[in-house]
């Protein structure tokens, strides 16, 4: 599949952030009349023609592509706003502007679906890169000064940039922990691979019905982990029939 | 007495002298310094000359080919010989690494960097590997495309049933 994370690589794929980015609430302004929408997570409208409502970004890009409604940008999505937070981020070395946790993927939503409904469109986008292109760069000059395991606090990071540097910084603390205390090495493999064991041995036993591939174990396992399933399949496939 | 698994009984049909010095692999020589029948001086990879090429640029110091899991063999052995500089030579070498793996993983071109990656060990490739990956996975992000992806199983024509 496209979006899905590699375990080995990166907690969450660049798509997988964007797919939560997309339960972040925006302001739509319809333009036909709809009986309001109950979801497990709120209920949104009723909708009637010209009277702005919130409704979660997936939402308001769902109607926005059958022409249903205008998409009001945020209010940090303006130029004087964006262009004061460029210049904040040049000026400040170690600190980051207040932006949304969500703001990469946001405007790459809206630039996408929404074009129209953005005053200054392209002084818009460019504002946004040239911000992220900054603060990238500023996380990166950041992360030369680890020298430790001491904790690390980098205020206002948005998900992507998070995301981005997280396989790197996951990895290099380790290193830094193994070698700042070479006496507890810790055995990531061994660790981890022992307690997400421990769940799944037990039931096996009580599962084994002379050999036979019991459907509801499989089912069982898939609620850990989809790795964790295949193996648990594998070795009901395995086992022999003692009967 | 005589057991098929017994290091000692296999050594002794060995037959190694006494003070001579010989290569075993560390597992093995972790088993017998533990029992106390040898000795571990320092492996070469951390010899003097390394040493000193750590101190003037620890960068440029091509440490897969000392050993392709430095860091690790360094940690397993500097207990052993109990040589504490070991563990500070290995701490030091890494700081120093750690800031030229993270300007080259995250800023030069690849190709510019082949030669740099030939010099990493497993570790530090492990480690650039990570940075350039999920870097590379926010960029494609980036420049779009489908978001859904179309099941091979669709677009089969179906056989009819007799």
């Amino acid at each position: 599949m496209a979006g899905q994370s590699d375990p080995h690589i990166s907690l969450l794929s660049a798509q997988e952030v964007e797919f939560m980015a997309e339960d972040e609430l925006i302001e739509i302004v319809p333009n036909m009349r709809m009986d309001s929408l109950n979801f497990i997570c709120g209920d949104f409208g009723p909708f009637l023609p010209q009277i702005a409502t919130e409704v979660p970004l997936w939402l308001a890009v769902a109607l926005k592509k059958r022409g249903k409604c205008a998409i009001r940008p945020p209010q940090w999505m303006s130029v004087e706003n964006l262009t004061r937070i460029l210049e904040g981020e040049r000026d400040s070395q170690g600190a980051f502007q207040a932006l949304p946790f969500h703001y990469v993927e946001i405007s790459t939503l809206l630039f996408d679906h929404a074009r129209d409904d953005i005053p200054d469109m392209y002084m818009v986008r460019s504002l946004v890169e040239d911000i992220r292109d900054v603060r990238v760069h500023k996380v990166e000059t950041s992360l030369e000064k680890f020298s430790g395991t001491s904790a690390v606090k980098i205020p206002n990071l948005s998900a992507m940039e998070v995301n981005i540097i997280r396989p790197f910084v996951g990895r290099a603390l380790q290193a830094f922990y193994k070698h700042d205390n070479p006496e507890k090495i810790p055995d990531v493999d061994r660790a981890s691979s022992g307690q997400t064991r421990v769940p799944n041995n037990e039931p096996r036993e009580d599962m084994s019905e002379g050999g036979k591939i019991v459907p509801w174990m499989i089912i069982y396992s898939k609620n850990i982990q989809l790795d964790q399933a295949s193996k648990v399949i594998f070795f009901a496939l395995q086992r022999p029939l003692r009967r | 007495m005589a057991n098929y698994y017994n290091i000692d009984d296999i050594l002794t049909e060995e037959e190694v002298e006494q003070g001579a010095k010989v290569e075993l692999p560390l597992w093995l020589a972790q088993e017998l310094c533990l029992r106390q029948a040898v000795s571990i001086s320092v492996p070469a990879c951390f010899n003097q000359k390394t040493r000193l090429e750590i101190q003037a640029d620890a960068a440029c110091v091509d440490l897969r080919s000392r050993s392709p899991y430095f860091y690790e063999f360094g940690c397993k052995i500097a207990p052993l010989v109990g040589d504490k500089t070991v563990e500070v030579l290995l701490l030091s070498a890494f700081k120093i690494r750690y800031k030229e793996i993270l300007t080259k993983a995250y800023t030069a071109a690849h190709t510019a960097t082949s030669k740099f990656l030939t010099l990493l060990t497993k570790e530090e490739t492990n480690l650039y590997e990570a940075a350039q990956s999920s870097m590379a996975a926010f960029k494609k992000w980036r420049k779009g495309g489908p978001r859904l992806q179309r099941a091979s199983v669709l677009g089969r024509k179906r056989k009819p049933i007799e």
